[in-house]
């Protein structure tokens, strides 16, 4: 899902990158407010976090494996803006150290994946939560907001290549929807074991516990 | 534990190492632009910029090899685009084929979207990597903060740098744990165990960024990070731009 350079039109990605940075100071300005000066070190941290979780492969079916995105589970553990952050931080190292994504397209993948992903992600699993309550509540809306923040935020990127002329929509988007359905359950399963185990061990740290519960 | 993935050739000895890293991040940003505003017809034009990243890339003693294998994340996206090349119905007919009842059509303008992405990612991720491989990160992160990204970005992505490597060494130390104690077992088994370590990871590098706060603060932290700068501007830099976007309007406005 990482966009790289000439695959969107300037219009695209200019946008793109005006709203991922003003979400983005947004989020900034959030998260200070919570953590004060206790937010570098803590998001950098677990933004490397978030990193090496990504090298984690899991096995799918058929020999192949697949690794964890991590945006629903970050926003989880540490709250939507914070959440954000930390993805957008993990996204602007890959693009720059694996050149996974381009750096004109970062803006773009900033807002599909630490946005729409965690974000919308992130309101999706509360209303759940809210819903079927307690620790199962939690659980079962981890698991479903995280595949559909999977689907949704590569159905925006498809809408976004559609948006640049670069592939029709008509395709793209059951193209792309499509493929991260599966991508999606994998997702699903391991976000919602991780939570799980977080909360057997330290429920203090997944955010907001206390009002869940 | 092997961590050399990451700026892995920034210590060899080049004039492109030499030059101030914010005059290089200019460069490299300027040089995609370019590319991405180049009209896809304009062959001539993008032979001219590869020439100019081959010269580049000569002369900061980069493998070439390193930089085309880096080239390959491009592939999984190109091959997408190139899947949806058949269903661009509109412009001239190119040459078809059909797959039973289903016919499919491959336009002119189809194919040229498609040489359009192709060559423009290609070019920027060259450039890309060029860039970072000859820099060191931390060089880098502090060039961003010269050119005015706000410091707060540029202080959690260095200390998530710092972290990224006492962090995949946990994850490294638990897989090996891992591997030496399991022999087969079910897919749920493997899915378990890595949760749970995923799980583990999370809470030691949750501690780590409070121990982390807590030893800055009985240092004296309080918000706001101060770091030396040493970084002055040479001829030679300012030279290199001037060459570098000399070079590109040239290519830009005199060729095709």
């Amino acid at each position: 899902m990482h966009i790289p350079d000439g695959f969107l039109s300037p219009s695209v990605w200019s946008i793109a990158w005006l709203f991922s940075a003003g979400g983005l100071a947004y989020c900034v300005k959030k998260v200070r407010e919570i953590l004060k000066d206790k937010m570098v070190p803590l998001m950098g941290v677990m933004a490397a976090f978030i990193f090496a979780a990504q090298m984690l492969n899991f096995p799918v079916a058929g020999g192949t494996s697949g690794h964890l995105l991590g945006g629903v589970l970050a926003a989880v553990l540490l709250g939507p803006c914070a959440g954000a952050i930390v993805i957008s931080c993990v996204l602007v190292v890959q693009c720059l150290i694996f050149q996974d994504g381009g750096l004109t397209a970062l803006g773009a993948n900033i807002f599909n994946m630490a946005f729409v992903g965690t974000v919308v992600g992130y309101f999706l699993y509360r209303v759940l939560a809210k819903v079927i309550g307690g620790a199962k509540g939690i659980m079962t809306g981890a698991a479903i907001a995280s595949w559909f923040s999977v689907v949704l935020a590569s159905s925006v990127c498809a809408l976004e290549l559609a948006l640049s002329g670069t592939s029709p929509l008509k395709i793209a988007l059951p193209a792309m929807a499509g493929v991260h359905t599966l991508i999606g359950i994998g997702e699903a399963i391991v976000t919602c074991l991780v939570i799980g185990f977080v909360l057997k061990v330290r429920p203090d740290l997944i955010y907001n516990y206390q009002e869940e519960k | 534990m092997q961590h050399s993935y990451i700026d892995k050739y920034w210590d060899l000895e080049s004039p492109v190492h030499k030059i101030d890293p914010r005059f290089k991040i200019i460069g490299c940003v300027g040089f995609i632009l370019f590319a991405i505003f180049t009209a896809p017809t304009s062959f001539l034009t993008f032979a001219s910029y590869g020439l100019l990243l081959a010269v580049l890339i000569a002369l900061s003693k980069v493998p070439l090899r390193f930089i085309l294998m880096r080239c390959l994340v491009i592939v999984p996206f190109v091959l997408m685009v190139a899947m949806f090349i058949p269903f661009m119905k509109k412009g001239q007919f190119a040459g078809g084929y059909s797959l039973g009842s289903l016919k499919l059509t491959v336009t002119y303008d189809g194919l040229f979207i498609f040489w359009n992405v192709l060559i423009k990612a290609f070019l920027s991720i060259m450039a890309l990597t060029l860039l970072i491989s000859t820099t060191k990160f931390t060089q880098f992160l502090k060039a961003l903060q010269r050119l005015n990204i706000p410091q707060v970005f540029i202080m959690i992505l260095s200390f998530m740098y710092r972290y990224i490597f006492v962090i995949t060494d946990e994850l490294e130390l638990m897989l090996r744990a891992k591997k030496a104690r399991s022999i087969g077992g079910s897919r749920w088994f493997h899915f378990k165990t890595l949760s749970n370590m995923l799980g583990v990871l999370f809470l030691k590098s949750y501690e780590k960024g409070e121990t982390v706060y807590l030893a800055m603060c009985s240092r004296g932290y309080n918000g706001d990070i101060k770091t030396i700068d040493e970084m002055y501007i040479k001829k030679s830099d300012v030279a290199f731009l001037i060459i570098m976007f000399s070079t590109l309007s040239c290519i830009r406005f005199f060729i095709n």
